[in-house]
């Protein structure tokens, strides 16, 4: 107890003591964890984009003549048992003339002395949002065959490559500057700590010399720096809220045109907190690094 | 007993501090080591508190071999070492009464134990009526008095002062040489490294003189002379 409370004591009292370099650690880490909560910000955002994008991912049957409700029946119930399926969808012949109708627009009195039965009735599949790839699709086409009754099929390959290989850019590029930018904030706190550590290594050598452990002497100052971690990604989420209430929302909408300001977020509870667990662990580690080289008993 | 068995050190840039050194000092003694600037004084020192390694040779302490101790070990060992040095080594940002404490919040030792020994020892330098003050308010004395009640606090079985009257005027550099001699007279071991011949001859105990690393005298004061009885 006694030795817990000399830890918090110790850190309370060393950030008053050196307000400068505590403000300038505090200051570096809120200004990496801002670039890094801005790029998922918009990563997430791009994400959630696709995701409504991914809705549009079917596969049509399209049927030679109108089944019976007891054929129909049948069939939903057999593709229902396949892995994946979200939701199953018959479109009569009148439903789908009446939307070709509502799609032509002003156009549309070019259909007239033209009855439905021109049109196919159809099914129109949908996967669960792991399955809505190309691969999932085609493992959908290859069961659905599997009745001779399906042989009619549209699944619009070529825009599903593009979602594929989007999905993939976004994925890689997401890890990697992620990635990228974890590590350069790590490098720029564990050189501010540095600093920190550098311009109190009298007390370092003090320490060791009366009979410091290792630990004893290093657990104060990775308090300090956890705790500066958090304080700056608290700066950080603080900061990148109001860039995004302020800039980010209304750039962002126009930026990804198909969404409205509605649909662009704030990062979510769980990633907020992510980031402030982020910050200390990147304070932790940050001024252990350097401790590491400077206590030496 | 401290016992060096063959210890010599040679720095990693290749450059000899120590040769070949055999010494005994027996507990409650006080040895100087003296020697020009670059003799090994210091090298030997920190030999002593394992801040070096030596390069070969053993340090035993109190029966344990220090040359093979980790850094968790070596810190249980200096808790058993008080260290007086020529610039003090105080925590300037802290009070007097918080440098003195701080071997003592090391050990975990409770609050109001820490009160009442850290008083105790600032009566016993003479400095518990500034235990407020922040150590550069003091005189250079004075600090190095606060820097001997923090190697005391801990009742340490040895004492290591390394030049800890070369900052001192004379005066104060007797004050403080009295002070040590106290502190041996209380069963504590009492090693200081220092080239002040002044001091030497005015407090003489056994000498050990260092030159180029190598041990070249080792020698105890002539023995009072008895008083003639005058018939």
């Amino acid at each position: 107890m006694e030795r817990l409370r000399y830890f918090f004591q110790r850190t309370m009292f060393s950030m008053r003591q050196n307000p400068l370099l505590c403000s300038a650690t505090i200051g570096t880490v809120a200004i990496a964890l801002m670039l890094l909560a801005f790029f998922t910000l918009i990563v997430l955002n791009i994400q959630n984009l696709a995701r409504e994008w991914s809705r549009d991912i079917q596969v049509v049957v399209y049927l030679d003549q109108v089944p019976s409700e007891q054929k129909l029946q049948e069939w939903m119930d057999e593709i229902h048992q396949y892995p994946d399926i979200e939701q199953i969808n018959y479109v009569s012949q009148q439903q789908a003339f009446d939307r070709f109708h509502a799609r032509l627009g002003q156009n549309s009195d070019l259909l007239e002395g033209l009855m439905p039965e021109i049109l196919p009735a159809s099914l129109e599949i949908s996967l669960t949002e792991s399955a809505r790839s190309r691969t999932g699709t085609e493992r959908l086409i290859e069961l659905l065959k599997s009745n001779s009754d399906f042989h009619n099929f549209r699944y619009g390959q070529e825009w599903l490559d593009r979602y594929d290989a989007f999905i993939f850019l976004l994925k890689l590029t997401g890890t990697m500057a992620g990635g990228f930018l974890i590590f350069a904030t790590l490098f720029i706190i564990s050189n501010t700590i540095k600093l920190t550590i550098y311009a109190r290594r009298d007390e370092l050598e003090i320490m060791g010399l009366i009979g410091a452990t290792p630990m004893f002497i290093k657990t104060p100052f990775m308090a300090e720096g956890a705790l500066q971690g958090a304080i700056g990604a608290a700066i950080a989420l603080g900061g990148c809220h109001i860039l995004y209430y302020f800039f980010l929302k209304n750039g962002l909408a126009a930026l990804l045109t198909t969404a409205t300001v509605e649909n662009i977020q704030f990062l979510p509870i769980e990633y907020q907190g992510g980031i402030i667990l982020l910050g200390l662990f990147l304070g932790l580690i940050g001024s252990l690094l350097p401790l590491r080289k400077f206590v030496r008993i | 007993m401290i016992q060096l068995c063959n210890v010599g050190k040679i720095y990693a840039n290749g450059a000899p501090a120590l040769h070949d050194i055999n010494l005994k000092i027996p507990s409650g003694d006080f040895v100087y080591v003296t020697g020009s600037s670059g003799a090994g004084k210091s090298t030997l020192l920190r030999l002593l508190y394992c801040a070096e390694k030596p390069s070969r040779g053993q340090i035993l302490m109190g029966g344990r071999n220090t040359t093979r101790l980790n850094s968790r070990n070596i810190a249980l060992l200096r808790r058993d070492i008080g260290f007086v040095f020529q610039d003090f080594k105080l925590l300037n940002n802290r009070s007097v009464f918080e440098n003195v404490a701080l071997p003592l919040q090391v050990q975990a030792v409770s609050k109001q134990e820490i009160g009442t020994r850290v008083y105790q020892v600032l009566q016993y330098v003479g400095l518990e009526y500034k235990l407020q003050r922040k150590p550069l308010e003091l005189s250079g004395g004075e600090q190095q008095r606060v820097a001997i009640a923090r190697a005391m606090v801990v009742n340490p079985r040895l004492l290591l002062a390394d030049e800890p009257t070369g900052n001192l005027d004379h005066d104060l550099a007797v004050e403080i040489m009295e002070m040590f001699n106290r502190i041996n007279e209380s069963g504590t071991t009492v090693l200081i490294a220092t080239h002040d011949q002044e001091m030497l001859q005015r407090f003489p105990r056994r000498s050990i003189v260092l030159h180029d690393g190598n041990i070249v005298a080792d020698s105890n004061p002539p023995a009072p002379e008895p008083a003639q009885e005058i018939c």
